[in-house]
């Protein structure tokens, strides 16, 4: 969704300041975002479709405009891997071709896995702390809606396991997603007839949001009768296959307050890789999510805050047990309650806790490697009350996570408005 | 021989690769044994085997044998499949957790349901055309008298 460009007085002020040498910063700002609807643009017919950099280039420019910024102003370009089913090769530099953008920062690609949207901000905030850069662009674009399911698979079963003694055997990503689902009935007697309601909450949600990939309504009965994908789970609990491009424009909060338009400011992070690749290789609990429970800790820490003081929160996940799981990890539920939260309200739009106010991957769409990208966007969204009908009310403080693996890894952002 | 062989008359769908150091493996799988590897430092057992330790980053590494027993901790059905899995979905994979503390994936040949979770796991070998593979049968489903007959492709 493109944002009215800033009056030209106040892009004047902000290009005063943008002539000065950056400078290391502590505090990153948004200053500016912008996301294509997630849906279908990917075809393999000529004369059809948008191709990747054309949705990608769009959604930058609309971006740049809402920052009120322009290529002389941008230092570095943090791009996120667009994966193997996007047809160019280094996304990054024929981005940075296509828009004739110099830079002196950084000009690169992000790649990781789940979390590579994450990374890709975080990534970009780094130039901007660094000083290296004064303004940073997050940015990427992902495209797969026409690749084949098999082809899709054949490859995606390489990266989630090791090739030679996991992969062989045919996992497919959400399989161990799937066998989470599997244990959490099996340690809490909870099953999908109560964590399918996270997909329901969550297409609720999506209705609201015209970014969203899937708005028309859905019930529990829809979820429990939908066709098994990965046992327990079924069609409507998994992702389906999407495309999107989506860009946020980073700033030091200096130069985002002398803009004086209202801006996000990245509160604190928090990250933590557990030294594993989708599964340990001692036995051990699945469901505990560590790396979210550090990753989510140190960042309510070194903002002085907890989870109950966060107003939203938006999750990567993939499946309805990873939205119950993350947010028993996040703190926002006990173990073993986080599936009933979707059921009894507790996550819709007036519920205690928000989680995915746009859908969340179920419902808005999963481009996985932009996925976070539009987190982010959304909690900006919410932060400074352009949400439209899925405002939650006095949003100031949000939760971002992104994930990798089977949460082996985690990055928890907390985000909070400056209006 | 440590654990049961089966064998099949097809080839296997996905093909592991064979290194210098896993020759060791699947030659002992090919002859019905489970084999990894221990740190011979810090004693830590990991699978699958690997030529240094996960652990303590030592480089002396030990084999040894697996008895192939252990108890199911999860598992899943699928239902979509990569393409040489196609014409065998659904199938079931699951996560074994053998009782000398090591975590294995692999494909399960019987299928499970919910009240198999902690249930007993054997551990085989089934013989390809074209190599071994390992995989879990569910204790309780092995009648002694069919030698663990089941249908494999």
């Amino acid at each position: 969704m493109p944002v009215e460009p800033p009056p030209a007085v106040a892009r004047k002020t902000q290009k005063a300041r943008l002539t000065q040498a950056a400078a290391a910063s502590e505090n990153v700002a948004i200053i500016g975002y912008a996301a294509a609807p997630v849906g279908r643009y990917q075809s393999l017919r000529d004369g059809e479709g948008l191709l990747e950099h054309e949705l990608g280039i769009s959604v930058l420019l609309d971006a740049c405009a809402a920052a009120g910024i322009g290529k002389e102003d941008i230092d570095a370009l943090i791009v996120a891997h667009p994966g193997e089913h996007t047809r160019q090769g280094y996304f990054h530099t024929f981005i940075a071709h296509q828009l004739g953008l110099k830079a002196d920062g950084a000009v690169f690609q992000v790649l990781g896995n789940g979390m590579t949207g994450g990374n890709t901000l975080d990534q970009a905030a780094m130039q901007i702390r660094s000083g290296k850069a004064r303004i940073a662009l997050a940015f990427g674009a992902h495209y797969e809606s026409a690749i084949p399911t098999q082809d899709h698979l054949d490859y995606s079963i390489r990266l989630t396991g090791d090739v030679d003694f996991q992969s062989i055997f045919g996992p497919v990503p959400v399989a161990w997603y799937a066998m989470d689902a599997v244990r959490y009935q099996h340690e809490y007697g909870v099953g999908r007839d109560i964590s399918g309601h996270i997909a329901v909450k969550n297409r609720a949600h999506a209705a609201l949001n015209p970014r969203a990939q899937f708005r028309k309504p859905i019930t529990i009965e829809d979820v429990l009768g939908a066709r098994p994908i990965v046992e327990p789970l079924g069609l409507l609990e998994v992702p389906a296959r999407s495309d999107g491009a989506a860009c946020l424009a980073l700033a030091s909060e200096e130069i985002a307050r002398a803009s004086g338009r209202p801006y996000v400011r990245l509160k604190s992070r928090g990250f933590h890789h557990e030294g594993v690749h989708q599964m340990s290789d001692r036995p051990g609990d699945t469901l505990a999510y560590d790396p979210l429970r550090i990753a989510s800790k140190a960042a309510y820490g070194s903002a002085g805050v907890g989870a109950a003081d966060m107003d939203l929160a938006q999750i990567y996940a993939p499946v309805t047990i990873v939205e119950a799981l993350a947010s028993e990890a996040a703190g926002f539920f006990e173990r073993g309650k986080g599936a009933y939260a979707a059921r009894d309200g507790e996550t819709s739009l007036q519920g205690r806790i928000p989680i995915n106010s746009c859908g969340g991957c179920l419902s808005r769409g999963h481009p996985p490697e932009i996925s976070p990208l539009y987190d982010f966007v959304e909690a900006c969204d919410q932060l400074l009350g352009r949400a439209g009908a899925r405002q939650v009310s006095d949003a100031r403080l949000a939760l971002v996570v992104s994930e990798l693996g089977k949460f082996n890894a985690a990055l928890a952002y907390v985000l909070e408005g400056m209006q | 021989m440590n654990i049961p062989v089966l064998r099949s008359d097809t080839s296997r769908p996905y093909t592991p690769r064979v290194s210098f150091f896993t020759r060791k493996f699947w030659t002992g799988l090919s002859e019905g044994r489970l084999l990894t590897t221990f740190c011979e430092d810090c004693g830590h057992l990991t699978f699958p085997p690997k030529a240094h330790c996960p652990s303590c980053w030592a480089r002396q590494v030990n084999w040894r044998d697996l008895r192939g027993q252990g108890r199911l901790y999860s598992y899943t059905i699928n239902h979509v499949a990569p393409r040489k899995l196609r014409d065998q979905a659904p199938y079931a994979v699951g996560i074994v957790d053998l009782d000398e503390d090591v975590r294995v994936f692999c494909r399960l040949l019987d299928e499970p349901t919910m009240d198999d979770i902690g249930s007993a796991i054997q551990m085989v070998a089934i013989i390809h055309a074209d190599g071994p593979l390992f995989a879990a049968r569910l204790t309780s489903r092995i009648s002694p008298s069919a030698n663990f007959s089941v249908d494999i492709r």
